[in-house]
C-alpha cells in the first residue's frame, strides 16, 4: 500500500509541475466543450427561432404566388429579398446570386402555379360533390405534369438545412393548397344551395396535430434535449481520452529517462507502481469528467445556453465515469507501452482518440453512421461510455441499462493492460 | 559472490550475439571492473546480473543464489546505477529519494535519517530541494547513486559512473566506493576510463563482442602482458580499430 501511495504522490508531484499537461487535461477540454456546444446549439434548436434572407421569384404573379408570400412574411422565419438592384429579381438573377453564394436559397413561383392549383382544386371539389351527390361542377382541365414550386440552394447548404427548409415551404404549400380545395368545395356548395351552417372545416382539419411527449414516465426527457445536455458528456469523455497523450507521454519519458529501469530493479514493486499510476489517472479522469459537467451547469448560461441537468442517479454516473476513465487509462497505459518514443507516440494516441470519437458517436449520433462504421464502432470506448452515460442523463435508465457498457469498458481495460504486460514482457525477454 | 557460466544472450534481429558464452566469477568484497570497447556487452552483462532482462543460456549465481530461481530476493541484495540519470527531472532529489526509498518499503524516520546521511555523504544536503533537472552533470551522477544505495545492496553494480562529471565529482565518486567496499560491500563496475578502472578496480574482467578476453588483477594482467598499463593492454587485447 506504501508503495501505491508513493507512486500516487510522485504522480502528482509531477503532474502539478507540467503546465502543458494541466492545461490539456482541463483548459482545452472546456473551451472545447463550451465551443463544441456554441456550434451544435442551431441544430438543436427549432427552426422557428432563426430567420433566413431567401431570394423571393413571382414568375406566377396569381393568388398562390401572393399566398406563399403571404405565408412565408407571417411566419416570420423568412426575410423575402424580391428585388436586385432596384428591379424586380428574376431567375437569371437569381441563379447568379445563388451560385455566388450572396444568399443559402431562393424560391421561385414559376408561371401558372396559380392556375394549376386552382384546378386541382376544383378537380378535386367537383370529385367530393359528384360523392356527395351534387349536380353542380367547376370548370377543370387536364392536369399539366411537372408544375411545382422551385427551390434553389446554395451549393454549400448542408442537406439538413435543405431538408428542413424543404419541409417548411411545403407546410405553406400543402396549407395553401388546402386552403384553395376548401375554399373551392364551399363555392361548388353555394352552387347548390347546401347549408354549411357555422361548420368550421378548417378548424376540424387542425384538430389532431403532432406534439412530442416523454417516453420515461417522469417526463424528464423532452426538456432535456438540447445541445448541452448532449454535447456535454460526449466531449467531456473526448476530452477525458486525450489522457492518453499524457500517460504514454509519462510513461515512456520514465522509459527513455532510466527511471523505468530502476522501477523495475525494485523487488516486487512494478504491480504497485503500475496500481498507483493507474489510480492517479482513473482518479484525473473522473476529476476531469465532473469539471466538465460544472461547466455544463454553471458556465454554460453564462454564453446563453441552457444549463445542463444531472440524472436522478450520481450513484450510477460515478461507476460509468470510473469504468470510462479505467479504459482511457490503460489505453493511455498501452500506446506508452507500445511505442519507443513520445515522437511516434502522439500522434497516434491523437489520431486514434480522434478516430475512437468520430465513430463512438461523439461527433454524430452512431444511428447514422454507415453499417460497416456503426460495426467498428463496437470497439471505440467512448460509444460504451457514451451510451452509459446517456442512458443516465438523457434516459434516465437504471443500474441495468449501464451493466453492458460497464462491462465492455472494464473488458477493455483488462484488455489493454494485459496486451501492455505482454509487450512490456516481450521487450525484457528481447 | 558472483559465479557466471556459460551465458548467452542475443537480441533479436541482430546477427552477433551480445554476450557469448561469458564465464567469470569473483568473491565477495571485491571491486571488479568490467572492460571492453563500445558495443562489447558489458551493459548486457550487468543487465542480466541485476534481473533486468533474461538471458538465453548459462547460468548465474550470485551471493549464494541463483538469480533465475530468486530474481525477485535478490533484487534486494543488489544495487543498480544505471548509465542514464535515472531520477525523475521535475521532481526535487529529496523527493527522488523518499519516492524510491518508500518503493524499497522504507518510511518514517529510517527513510528520512537514510536521505540526509547519503545527502551528507555526496555533498548534495542543501541541494536536496532543488529538481534534479537544475542539478549539474555531476550533482545528476551523485544523486544517480544515492538512490541505488537506499536499500543498502550487498553488491552494488555501477555503469560508467563518472562519464562526464568533472574531476571533483569523479573524486567524490571514487572514495565513496572505496568507503564502501571497506565496509564489505562488493562492487562491479564498467567504465571506459581505464587509469581510474586501473586505481579503483581489485580485479578487472575485459570483454569483446561477448566474449572473455582475460582477468585478473591490474598489476598482474599487466605484467602478464608486458605492457605498460591497463590502456596499453586493453588495445593490445581489444585492437585499435574504433568500435560504433
Amino acid at each position: 500500500m506504501q508503495r501505491i501511495i508513493a507512486t500516487y504522490i510522485k504522480e502528482w508531484h509531477l503532474m502539478r509541475r507540467d503546465l502543458g499537461g494541466l492545461a490539456l487535461l482541463f483548459l482545452m477540454p472546456i473551451i472545447l466543450i463550451i465551443i463544441m456546444a456554441l456550434v451544435q446549439d442551431a441544430p438543436f434548436k427549432d427552426y422557428k427561432v432563426h430567420t433566413f434572407d431567401a431570394i423571393f421569384v413571382n414568375e406566377d404573379g396569381g393568388k398562390v404566388a401572393a399566398s406563399i408570400r403571404q405565408g412565408l412574411l407571417e411566419s416570420k422565419q423568412f426575410q423575402l429579398i424580391e428585388t436586385y438592384n432596384q428591379t424586380p429579381i428574376d431567375f437569371l438573377t437569381t441563379q447568379k446570386l445563388i451560385q455566388k453564394g450572396s444568399y443559402q436559397f431562393a424560391i421561385v413561383v414559376p408561371n401558372g402555379i396559380s392556375a394549376e392549383v386552382v384546378n386541382s382544386a376544383n378537380v378535386i371539389a367537383n370529385e367530393m360533390g359528384r360523392q356527395m351527390g351534387l349536380t353542380a361542377s367547376l370548370p377543370h382541365r387536364e392536369s399539366r405534369e411537372g408544375m411545382s414550386v422551385q427551390l434553389m440552394f446554395d451549393p454549400v447548404c448542408k442537406p439538413a438545412f435543405r431538408l428542413a427548409i424543404t419541409n417548411v415551404v411545403e407546410k405553406f404549400i400543402t396549407k395553401i393548397q388546402s386552403d384553395i380545395v376548401l375554399e373551392r368545395i364551399a363555392k361548388l356548395s353555394q352552387r347548390t344551395d347546401t347549408d354549411t351552417g357555422t361548420f368550421d372545416i378548417q378548424k376540424q382539419l387542425q384538430s389532431v396535430g403532432v406534439k412530442e411527449i416523454s417516453s420515461h414516465e417522469k417526463k424528464l426527457m423532452v426538456s432535456k434535449m438540447n445541445s448541452v445536455q448532449h454535447t456535454v458528456p460526449a466531449w467531456a469523455i473526448f476530452g477525458m481520452f486525450f489522457m492518453i497523450i499524457i500517460i504514454s507521454d509519462s510513461i515512456i519519458s520514465e522509459r527513455l529517462g532510466g527511471s523505468w529501469t530502476r522501477l523495475k530493479l525494485i523487488p516486487g514493486a512494478f504491480s504497485d507502481i503500475l496500481i498507483g499510476k493507474m489510480l492517479f489517472y482513473v482518479l484525473l479522469g473522473i476529476i476531469q469528467f465532473y469539471l466538465m459537467l460544472l461547466v455544463g451547469i454553471f458556465m454554460m448560461p453564462w454564453f446563453g445556453l441552457p444549463s445542463m441537468q444531472l440524472g436522478h442517479s450520481p450513484f450510477l454516473l460515478c461507476i460509468m465515469v470510473t469504468c470510462l476513465s479505467c479504459c482511457a487509462t490503460t489505453f493511455g497505459i498501452l500506446v506508452g507501452s507500445l511505442f519507443k518514443t513520445s515522437n511516434q507516440a502522439l500522434p497516434v494516441a491523437a489520431i486514434s482518440v480522434v478516430i475512437l470519437s468520430a465513430v463512438g458517436g461523439v461527433w454524430v449520433p452512431v444511428e447514422v453512421l454507415p453499417d460497416s462504421l456503426r460495426a467498428v464502432s463496437l470497439i471505440s470506448p467512448m460509444r460504451w461510455g457514451l451510451q452509459g452515460i446517456n442512458n443516465l442523463l438523457l434516459r434516465e435508465c437504471s443500474w441495468n441499462d449501464i451493466v453492458k457498457p460497464c462491462a465492455v469498458l472494464l473488458s477493455g481495460t483488462m484488455f489493454t493492460l494485459f496486451l501492455s504486460w505482454v509487450i512490456e514482457k516481450k521487450r525484457m525477454d528481447q | 559472490m558472483v559465479h557466471v557460466q556459460h551465458l548467452f544472450k542475443q537480441y533479436k534481429n541482430t546477427e552477433q550475439p551480445s554476450v557469448d558464452d561469458l564465464s567469470f566469477s569473483f568473491e565477495k568484497g571485491t571491486i571488479v571492473g568490467l572492460l571492453g570497447p563500445n558495443g562489447a556487452g558489458k551493459t548486457t552483462t550487468i543487465s542480466i546480473l541485476c534481473g533486468l532482462i533474461r538471458a538465453y543460456g548459462g547460468d548465474v549465481n550470485v551471493l549464494g543464489m541463483n538469480l533465475k530461481s530468486n530474481t525477485e530476493e535478490l533484487k534486494y541484495k543488489i544495487g543498480v546505477v544505471p548509465q542514464q540519470i535515472a531520477l525523475y527531472p521535475e521532481l526535487s532529489c529529496k523527493e527522488n529519494l523518499i519516492y524510491y526509498g518508500k518503493l524499497y518499503s522504507l518510511s518514517g524516520k529510517v527513510l528520512t535519517e537514510k536521505i540526509h546521511t547519503l545527502l551528507q555523504q555526496f555533498g548534495l544536503l542543501e541541494h536536496a530541494d532543488k529538481q534534479i533537472k537544475h542539478f549539474s552533470g555531476g550533482m545528476k551522477r551523485r544523486a544517480n547513486i544515492i538512490a541505488s544505495l537506499l536499500n543498502d545492496p550487498m553488491l552494488l553494480i555501477l555503469d560508467e559512473p563518472t562519464a562526464g562529471v568533472d574531476v571533483q565529482s569523479r573524486s567524490m565518486i571514487l572514495s565513496f566506493l572505496r568507503s564502501y567496499n571497506e565496509q564489505g560491500h562488493s562492487i562491479i563496475y564498467t567504465s571506459h576510463l581505464l587509469d581510474e578502472a586501473e586505481a579503483l578496480c581489485h580485479e578487472v574482467l575485459i570483454i569483446d563482442k561477448g566474449k572473455k578476453i582475460i582477468q585478473g588483477t591490474p598489476n598482474a594482467i599487466i605484467k602478464e602482458n608486458d605492457t605498460p598499463n591497463l590502456e596499453a593492454l586493453f588495445l593490445k587485447l581489444t585492437g585499435n580499430n574504433v568500435r560504433d
